[in-house]
């Protein structure tokens, strides 16, 4: 009598199944991928009123007000009672009025002092942002570190509220 | 006379040049997910300023808060007034003060002081600066005390 010999069984793994998680691993990651540039944020400290702390008697707060135009544009910077205009080069002007305040870079008096942003309500958020910049400082020149100029940043009350 | 045939060719396709790119894919799309990310939300167009540098150290604990418009895809603005966008839904800023609320309870349940927590406010440019400091004065009423103004570093 001839014996059928039974075929070898398949060595060869079954790839299917790794296969399939594979592709779902590559489906989740390519749609939870989300391209961002790097963000920075501008550190503000407000306590709510009343519980604010001790405020410097010898150094006065340095006012820079943001007045909007009618589209939310900004129509002008001032510090203090100064036009500093409404261009770019406001902000640059700013930025080497507070330098001129403060002294010097990174001084014991950066730490100290307070710059109040007081800013209309309509203006668009972005003039707010370059503004905090221009108070807070200058890239160095290699462009890695942060050059501080003033450190505490606050915001005024916002003026003209349409709905107030 | 008996002919044997000659063996059939294999029929199955050779995996592994593919499996070798979907794991090099995969590779890939690990190393540049940043799950810190996962709060942000694409409709906000943050303000740009030379001096947003990611921060070197991680706050330990900090509330994401977008704010920003409904757009078309032309960029036009659908509704004049910002929203703050959560995963789902959009509030307007006055109607956010709740979860604040709740937010803080739950910092509180978990023995997190609140002067501890920041809120980092991530603001679409165009946003009335009256709305962003509404949000904050809510914040306030529940709380809260440190804040972080979100932006973007210019791409040129």
């Amino acid at each position: 009598m001839k014996i059928k010999q039974q075929e070898p069984a398949s060595l060869q793994q079954q790839t299917t199944p790794m296969i399939d998680v594979t592709f779902q691993l590559l489906t989740f990651f390519m749609f939870t991928l989300k391209i961002v540039g790097p963000e920075g944020d501008f550190n503000i400290n407000m306590p709510p009123p009343g519980a604010g702390a001790a405020k410097s008697e010898v150094l006065p707060d340095i006012k820079v007000r943001l007045v909007a135009a009618a589209d939310g544009g900004l129509a002008s910077l001032r510090l203090g009672e100064r036009q500093l205009g409404n261009g770019p080069g406001a902000f640059q002007t700013l930025n080497n009025e507070i330098l001129k305040l403060i002294g010097r870079e990174n001084s014991a008096r950066s730490k100290e002092i307070e710059v109040e942003i007081d800013a209309d309500y309509q203006l668009h958020f972005d003039f707010v942002v370059k503004a905090i910049g221009a108070c807070t400082g200058r890239m160095s020149p290699d462009g890695k570190t942060i050059i501080r100029y003033v450190e505490k940043i606050k915001f005024a009350p916002p003026k003209g509220n349409p709905e107030a | 006379m008996k002919f044997k045939s000659p063996p059939m060719p294999s029929a199955e396709m050779d995996m592994t040049p593919m499996m070798d790119l979907t794991f090099q894919l995969i590779s890939f799309f690990m190393m540049v997910t940043n799950f810190d990310q996962t709060q942000v939300d694409e409709r906000v167009r943050l303000p740009t300023d030379a001096l947003a540098k990611p921060p070197e150290m991680k706050v330990e604990h900090e509330l994401v808060v977008n704010i920003g418009y409904k757009r078309a895809k032309d960029g036009s603005r659908l509704d004049p007034l910002p929203f703050v966008f959560l995963p789902g839904e959009e509030l307007r800023v006055p109607e956010y003060k709740q979860r604040l609320m709740q937010e803080a309870r739950i910092y509180q349940a978990k023995s997190v002081k609140l002067a501890d927590v920041t809120i980092v406010v991530r603001a679409d440019a165009d946003v009335p600066t009256g709305q962003v400091q509404e949000f904050i004065k809510l914040s306030q009423d529940a709380k809260f005390e440190k804040f972080a103004l979100r932006a973007q570093q210019p791409t040129d």
